[in-house]
């Protein structure tokens, strides 16, 4: 059996995993997610992956492999590093084995991907430098708007007339999402015009890499954002040829960590068939 | 007297690449009245002609990503690299004021207009195109090459105000051969456990030896070699790369920093030529001129700036590179508009898809600071190696 251990060191949290892998199992043994705020990244990935280990009953010692991802390279203690598209098509695929696309969405881009049924990524393609759609983004218009972000999903789902918002760049959606407000639109009706203009340069961006009739996994920070998810099955609908469908997972934050911690397995028991294991452990 | 750790000697050597007042080379100059400095360009001059005149040969790779180009942008077209940008800036803002003669080796059409130009801004500098041969037969380039170095042999006693004897040769060419030796000990460590020799402090402590006198430079390196042997540092699970086309513009080392963050080991690469062109040591009996013109000529480092007249060799170099290194791909980074690595990058890349061996190709400029998109092709690149290769 190889235990595994996966740091995902994202923009806005750090999230951990542990692993135990063989015989054709994969049992998740352990987790941990916090919020990075002012914190040092690398104390936090520090801390959150002693949490995980206590919480598995493990030590140090007895892992094979403590794989980093997103913005882990530098973490003092790790055996490899996979690159978070990597981990994050392995970690999808995990939560859902039907998964042969991904949608990463996190706090500063979105990337989507598509990917084998071993979670090998084939093809890939990332949203423009812009704000627009990413998570930052989404979070300074809930604090605009005085809502937590937890309340962002539920509250779109509530919208009756949602109101166009710019695809093109966040400050003019910012600067529209002003006006909507001194207007006296609803916070649902703005959040759902957000959530579809965010949606509709998704799906785009699906599209474009061929997904076809794929069932596409959301991850990254804005997986548990279901107005979100909502909307991008809405705008892929209105798009020709294409009958994907975008789902999430309660666990889908926890995808790069996944990810990176099996491809750490996979990769300990690869060198090891190849007598190479002094390499990397 | 107790070794110094390699944080220390890196330390130091990162002081003198960021140095572009060039601080150790001045000292140099004025620690004893008459002494000279004789800058030179990329990719390879007999270095061993210099020393042997009493002189100090100092590297002069461009202004980096930390010089501002003001001046040297008015002189070039948008489609030319940096480095004759930033070496013009250097010129042209004092930073060279101390630099008695400049050397510019024949690599390219934008380094040999460079020469001409030298000559016109400063001069009351000695200027020369060093115009290495192109042809590898000893009747044609080797004879040609021998007149070019005697030529360059005079001007420098006309300089030096006295004769350079054989003699006089010979010792720096077994300074030389010492110091070249030393690298290829280096090289060989950091192949063998690349962990221990990092690649961006490999490129600091190698680099030095541009600015700082041989001797004082091979004191450095088995300094280095010896601590980073001793040093236990941690083994990281990466594959191992050959890094190509980078012989001329230098990369920022944050660029090498970020290569080897994102996964790959660099294991070999072609970055500061000048120390390890020759790759064997130059016979110290015999015609000193002659020695280093047969060591040119048929002991030198291939790289896509050299002319490979048989076209089944071309570019077998970098499989045996990728083989003697344990190397599991290449990666191509050439600077923009580098007309020697880009032109011959693709036919360099045939020969790598005909032996199966991965690589991926990018660019940069000498002051690239968004490392984002080389992060992102080199991290896939590393996973697609680690997880994806037969081994």
């Amino acid at each position: 059996m190889t235990l595994a251990a996966g740091i995902d060191v994202g923009t806005g949290a750090v999230k951990t995993a542990i692993f135990r892998v063989g015989d054709g199992k994969e049992e998740w043994l352990s987790r941990a997610t916090l919020r990075i705020r002012q914190r040092d990244p690398m104390e936090l990935a520090r801390e959150a992956f002693e949490r995980t280990l206590e919480d598995a009953g493990l030590k140090e010692e007895d892992l094979d492999y403590i794989a980093t991802t997103g913005e882990g390279e530098s973490i003092p203690f790790h055996t490899g590093h996979f690159y978070s598209m990597t981990a994050h098509a392995r970690g999808a695929q995990f939560l859902n084995p039907e998964t042969r696309a991904v949608l990463d969405c996190g706090a500063l881009h979105g990337r989507a991907i598509i990917t084998d049924e071993r979670g090998k990524v084939l093809k890939y393609k990332m949203t423009s430098q812009c704000a627009s759609g990413s998570g930052q983004f989404l979070e300074n218009i809930a604090r605009y708007l005085g809502i937590a972000q937890d309340e962002i999903g539920k509250l779109s789902l509530q919208a009756d007339d949602p109101e166009a918002v710019s695809s093109i760049c966040a400050v003019l959606a910012e600067t529209d999402v002003i006006n909507m407000v001194s207007r006296g639109i609803s916070a649902p009706n703005i959040l759902k015009g957000i959530h579809l203009s965010m949606a509709s340069r998704l799906a785009r961006l699906l599209k474009s890499i061929g997904v076809g009739n794929s069932l596409v996994m959301v991850t990254g920070g804005l997986a548990k954002d279901e107005g979100l998810v909502a909307a991008m099955n809405e705008e892929l609908a209105k798009i020709k040829g294409v009958d994907a469908k975008v789902i999430s997972h309660p666990d889908s934050i926890y995808a790069g960590a996944i990810g990176a911690a099996l491809w750490g397995a996979f990769r300990f028991d690869k060198l090891a068939a190849s007598g190479q294991l002094l390499k990397a452990s | 007297m107790s070794t110094p750790q390699t944080s220390e000697i890196v330390a130091r050597c990162q002081a003198l690449y960021e140095d572009l007042n060039f601080t150790a080379a001045r000292e140099w100059k004025e620690a004893e009245p008459g002494r000279k400095v004789i800058g030179f360009m990329p990719i390879y001059i007999p270095r061993e002609i210099i020393h042997a005149a009493g002189m100090l040969p100092l590297g002069i790779l461009g202004g980096g990503d930390q010089l501002e180009v003001i001046h040297g942008d008015a002189y070039y077209q948008s489609y030319i690299c940096r480095i004759p940008r930033s070496t013009i800036e250097l010129g042209v803002s004092g930073r060279l004021d101390f630099v008695d003669g400049m050397l510019f080796p024949s690599i390219c059409d934008v380094i040999r207009n460079l020469s001409g130009m030298w000559k016109v801004m400063f001069p009351g500098v000695y200027s020369k195109y060093f115009d290495v041969p192109q042809n590898y037969e000893d009747e044609v380039g080797g004879r040609f090459y021998v007149n070019e170095m005697a030529e360059f042999r005079r001007d420098l006693e006309e300089m030096a105000g006295r004769k350079i004897t054989d003699d006089d040769l010979r010792r720096s060419i077994g300074l030389y051969n010492r110091n070249r030796r030393l690298i290829r000990e280096l090289y060989a460590l950091r192949a063998r456990t690349p962990w221990k020799a990092p690649a961006a402090e490999v490129y600091l402590v190698v680099r030095a030896g541009l600015v700082l006198p041989v001797e004082e430079h091979s004191a450095l390196l088995e300094q280095y070699i010896a601590a980073a042997e001793a040093e236990d540092r941690p083994i990281r699970d990466n594959c191992r790369i050959v890094l190509t086309g980078m012989f001329c513009e230098q990369p920022p080392l944050n660029l090498i920093k970020s290569l080897e963050l994102a996964g790959c080991y660099i294991v070999d690469d072609d970055l500061l030529l000048v120390t390890r062109w020759l790759i064997d040591d130059v016979p110290l009996d015999g015609d000193p001129l002659h020695n280093l013109s047969q060591a040119f000529l048929h002991q030198s480092e291939s790289t896509a700036a050299k002319y490979e007249p048989d076209q089944e060799e071309k570019g077998k170099f970098l499989v045996r590179a990728v083989k003697r290194t344990g190397a599991e791909g290449v990666i191509f980074a050439a600077p923009s508009f580098c007309d020697p690595a880009l032109l011959d990058r693709p036919m360099l890349q045939n020969v790598l898809t005909r032996a199966n061996i991965p690589f991926i190709a990018f660019k940069y400029a000498e002051n690239s600071g968004q490392m984002q998109p080389i992060r992102e092709q080199a991290g896939t690149f590393a996973d697609s190696i680690k997880l994806w290769s037969a081994a």
